[in-house]
C-alpha cells in the first residue's frame, strides 16, 4: 500500500490484474528511459531498461556491450574516437 | 597498404584500440592478424593501418610474433585457460536451537505414544465371567 495522497498525481503507473474472483488495482513505478549516445544522441543497443532492483540483481555483462566505451558511445562514435586517439 | 608485416590498430570489436600485425592475406577483404589481439581473421574495414612495416615471415607462429614485437615496446600476454573446478555443494546450516526443538518434539511424541499404549491396557481389564447370573436367566 502506498501512502495516502501519493497516487493522485499520475506519476505511478496503474495496472489492473485479474485475481480469482475480481480485478485488483496495483501501482507501479516507471522504468527509466532508453540510454542514448553521449555524442550523437542515438539510442544505444545492448542496454536494457531496468529499474534499480532488477539492475542490482542482473550480472554486469548483460547491462552493456563488451567493447570499449560500451554503454556510453554508439559503435560509430566509438570508431571515430579510437582513430583520433591513435594520433 | 595492407601487406604482410604492416602494423595496424583494430577499430571494432571487444579488442578495439589494440595493436596487431598482419600475418597473412586471405581472400576477399579478409586478413589474418596476431599480436596483442587474438590470432584470427579480420575484415579490412575494421583495421586502421599505421606507418610501420616490419619484416616477418608469412604465417609466422604466435611465439615468433611475440619476439618481434618486444623491442618495439609491445608485450604480448599469453593466458592459459582456467581449469574448471567443481562448485562446492551448499550444505544447509541448521541452527542449534532449531535442532534442539526438533529433537524435543520427537521425544514428546514418543513419550505420548508409550503412555497411550500403557493406558489402553489398563482401561480394559478382563472381567471375570459370573456363571451364576447366566444360569439364572437360562432357567426362565
Amino acid at each position: 500500500m502506498l501512502r495516502p495522497g501519493k497516487t493522485k498525481s499520475r506519476s505511478f503507473r496503474r495496472v489492473f490484474t485479474r485475481v480469482i474472483s475480481k480485478t485488483k488495482l496495483f501501482y507501479q513505478k516507471g522504468k527509466p528511459q532508453q540510454a542514448k549516445c553521449s555524442e550523437c544522441g542515438a539510442k544505444l543497443k545492448g542496454v536494457p531498461r531496468l529499474n534499480a532492483t532488477s539492475a542490482r540483481k542482473a550480472p554486469k555483462t548483460t547491462k552493456r556491450p563488451e567493447r570499449p566505451y560500451g554503454g556510453e558511445l554508439c559503435s560509430k562514435c566509438m570508431r571515430i574516437r579510437i582513430k583520433e586517439n591513435i594520433k | 597498404m595492407l601487406e604482410i608485416g604492416r602494423l595496424c590498430v583494430k577499430i571494432a570489436g571487444r579488442d578495439a584500440g589494440q595493436k596487431c600485425i598482419i600475418v597473412d592475406v586471405l581472400e576477399k577483404n579478409y586478413v589474418l592478424i596476431d599480436g596483442l589481439t587474438r590470432r584470427r581473421k579480420c575484415n579490412i574495414a575494421h583495421l586502421e593501418p599505421l606507418n610501420e612495416l616490419i619484416k616477418i615471415k608469412k604465417n609466422a607462429s604466435h611465439e615468433e610474433v611475440t619476439k618481434i614485437l618486444k623491442p618495439l615496446g609491445l608485450e604480448v600476454k599469453t593466458t592459459k585457460p582456467k581449469k574448471s573446478s567443481i562448485r562446492p555443494k551448499k550444505t544447509k546450516v541448521v541452527k542449534k536451537s532449531v535442532k534442539e526443538k526438533a529433537e524435543k518434539e520427537v521425544k514428546k511424541v514418543k513419550k505420548s505414544v508409550k503412555e497411550k499404549e500403557l493406558s489402553k491396557t489398563e482401561d480394559k481389564p478382563k472381567e471375570p465371567i459370573n456363571d451364576s447370573k447366566i444360569s439364572k436367566t437360562s432357567d426362565k
